[in-house]
């Protein structure tokens, strides 16, 4: 393929999946995240830990308020502490009286310098699969409306797995295009270099690269044909959402 | 704590002091004084499935049995050790305080199926359960349940061999409001989070998928190390009603699962005689 239609297909492509690919930046989002969570919720610091690949740590990837700067990047075992407890039973806690846990008191002290009195922790997950925990310190229990604090806190951490997980599938998506592209620069039709990078993907990213492929064939056939398939996967969107796997 | 801004966790809500509706009241010759007057929990086992009990604990007292289960990653199943363990992060330490707190003389056992990794949790999580079962304890604690669809089946099969053994799993209902496994299933006793503080006070829910509320708002619970912390979740409500049970089942020990759901709906602080609650 020449370089010229070459980027023109890659131009066609980028601009179908635009409003997919255009994330604003998943650090910031998730910073801002944690820090309206901190400021809502009148607390002193909040953090989201993630779960390392292996899920043996547990890595605080952003923080707002007091220690953050100390808390961000700290790994801790995810089979120790409250955040531990939290992504392993799946559970949120709310712990209000800190300072008789020496445990608990000595290690902060430590890692952070900042000692909190109490800590409500929700786990972030999307539907079957634990991410992490989003941690709320010294919130203030007296503002009006505290009493849902939990679920309100179990919100925002549906808000930051819903980013992450749009950031992983745009993670899968990319690495789709370059290997796609590296094929295509090499000679082989984009379409054909799409689907064999879908092959190289195991299991469920593997179905998400070919339908990227597919979308990359649908964009440059007809708007009749595009609304045909939309209508389609709109309809299978619509029956999968009642369709569940229950195996015995 | 001012109990107005205490921390209420998902499905608390039906227990709040001014939301709670009566239900009706069963028309039995039975009273807190039948079900558990007397009891102390003696002759019964429970059984802790989480993170590890903590023996050494002044407010746990003797564990009886200890097996903690891990994932094997290279054979594809859950492995089993028996032995004293710690407690890993605390929580269970406080499930089986509470547990003592009701019924001083239960047989304790730690069932540790919480560790290093998460990955073949689930099978971890369902073989612990299935080792309380087998091994014949009578009340089962479960303060944590799974959210995942793969596991309704399994979690299902392993309720009713439950419920025939007669053997009654008291769950944590989830902390946000959606169907977590087992605690969502009917023949378990599903516990949310009232915010009283009285151990022996049990709230009937006027709907399904949770059963009872019992105290879960800023409790005070034994933990690492010795220390006790004030919490929130209901997942400490649970272990109330698990003590109760036990308590129950030493003075009644031929009582169904269903025979012991229906013994706790008739002695709830909401159940009444006359208007909206008419004797069933």
């Amino acid at each position: 393929m020449n370089p010229d239609d070459l980027l023109r297909e890659i131009g066609e492509l980028a601009a179908a999946l635009g409003p997919a690919v255009r994330p604003t930046g998943a650090d910031e989002l998730l910073r801002s995240l944690t820090e309206t969570a901190r400021q809502l919720f009148g607390a002193a610091a909040c953090s989201l830990a993630l779960l390392s690949e292996d899920e043996s740590e547990l890595v605080y990837t952003v923080a707002a308020g007091e220690g953050a700067a100390d808390v961000t990047g700290m790994r801790i075992p995810s089979s120790q502490g409250i955040a531990g407890w939290v992504v392993q039973s799946g559970q949120p806690i709310a712990i209000s009286d800190l300072g008789s846990d020496p445990r608990f008191s000595r290690q902060a002290a430590e890692q952070t310098g900042y000692v909190p009195q109490a800590i409500l922790a929700v786990p972030v997950e999307t539907r079957g699969r634990m991410l992490g925990v989003i941690s709320l310190l010294d919130r203030d229990p007296e503002r009006p409306g505290a009493e849902r604090d939990m679920t309100l806190l179990s919100l925002f951490a549906d808000q930051a797995a819903l980013a992450l997980a749009s950031v992983e599938a745009f993670g899968d998506l990319g690495r789709v295009l370059l290997r796609a592209l590296a094929a295509a620069a090499a000679g082989d039709d984009l379409t054909v270099a799409l689907g064999r990078a879908a092959d190289s993907l195991p299991g469920a990213d593997a179905g998400l690269a070919a339908l990227a492929g597919a979308f990359a064939a649908l964009a440059r056939r007809g708007p009749a044909e595009r609304q045909l398939a939309l209508a389609v996967l709109n309809d299978v969107a619509e029956y999968a959402k009642g369709w569940t796997s229950r195996p015995r | 704590m001012d109990v107005t801004t205490s921390l209420r966790p998902a499905w608390s809500d039906a227990f709040a002091p001014d939301a709670l509706r009566p239900v009706p009241r069963i028309g039995l010759p039975i009273d807190k004084d039948w079900a558990w007057g007397g009891a102390s929990g003696a002759g019964i086992t429970v059984a802790v499935v989480d993170s590890g009990i903590d023996a050494a604990h002044p407010e746990v007292g003797a564990v009886e049995r200890a097996v903690a289960l891990q994932w094997d990653a290279e054979n594809q199943e859950a492995t089993l050790s028996e032995g004293p363990h710690e407690d890993l992060f605390g929580h269970g330490t406080a499930c089986a305080g509470i547990i003592r707190r009701a019924a001083p003389d239960v047989a304790l056992w730690s069932v540790r199926v919480l560790g290093r990794r998460l990955s073949g949790k689930g099978v971890v999580f369902a073989a612990g359960l299935r080792w309380a079962i087998a091994q014949g304890a009578r009340v089962i604690n479960l303060s944590l349940s799974t959210s995942r669809e793969d596991y309704f089946g399994l979690f299902h099969e392993i309720a009713d061999e439950a419920a025939f053994a007669g053997v009654v799993l008291v769950c944590a209902a989830n902390n946000v409001p959606a169907p977590t496994y087992p605690a969502q299933f009917s023949s378990v006793i599903s516990v949310a989070a009232h915010d009283g503080q009285d151990p022996f006070r049990l709230d009937a829910s006027p709907s399904p998928p949770v059963d009872f509320g019992a105290p879960g708002i800023d409790v005070r619970v034994p933990w690492l190390d010795g220390a006790t912390i004030v919490s929130t979740g209901n997942s400490l409500a649970a272990p109330h009603v698990a003590g109760l049970v036990a308590r129950l089942l030493s003075k009644h020990p031929r009582l169904t699962p269903y025979e012991v759901k229906t013994v706790l709906r008739a002695v709830a602080s909401n159940a009444v005689t006359g208007g909206a609650g008419d004797e069933c």
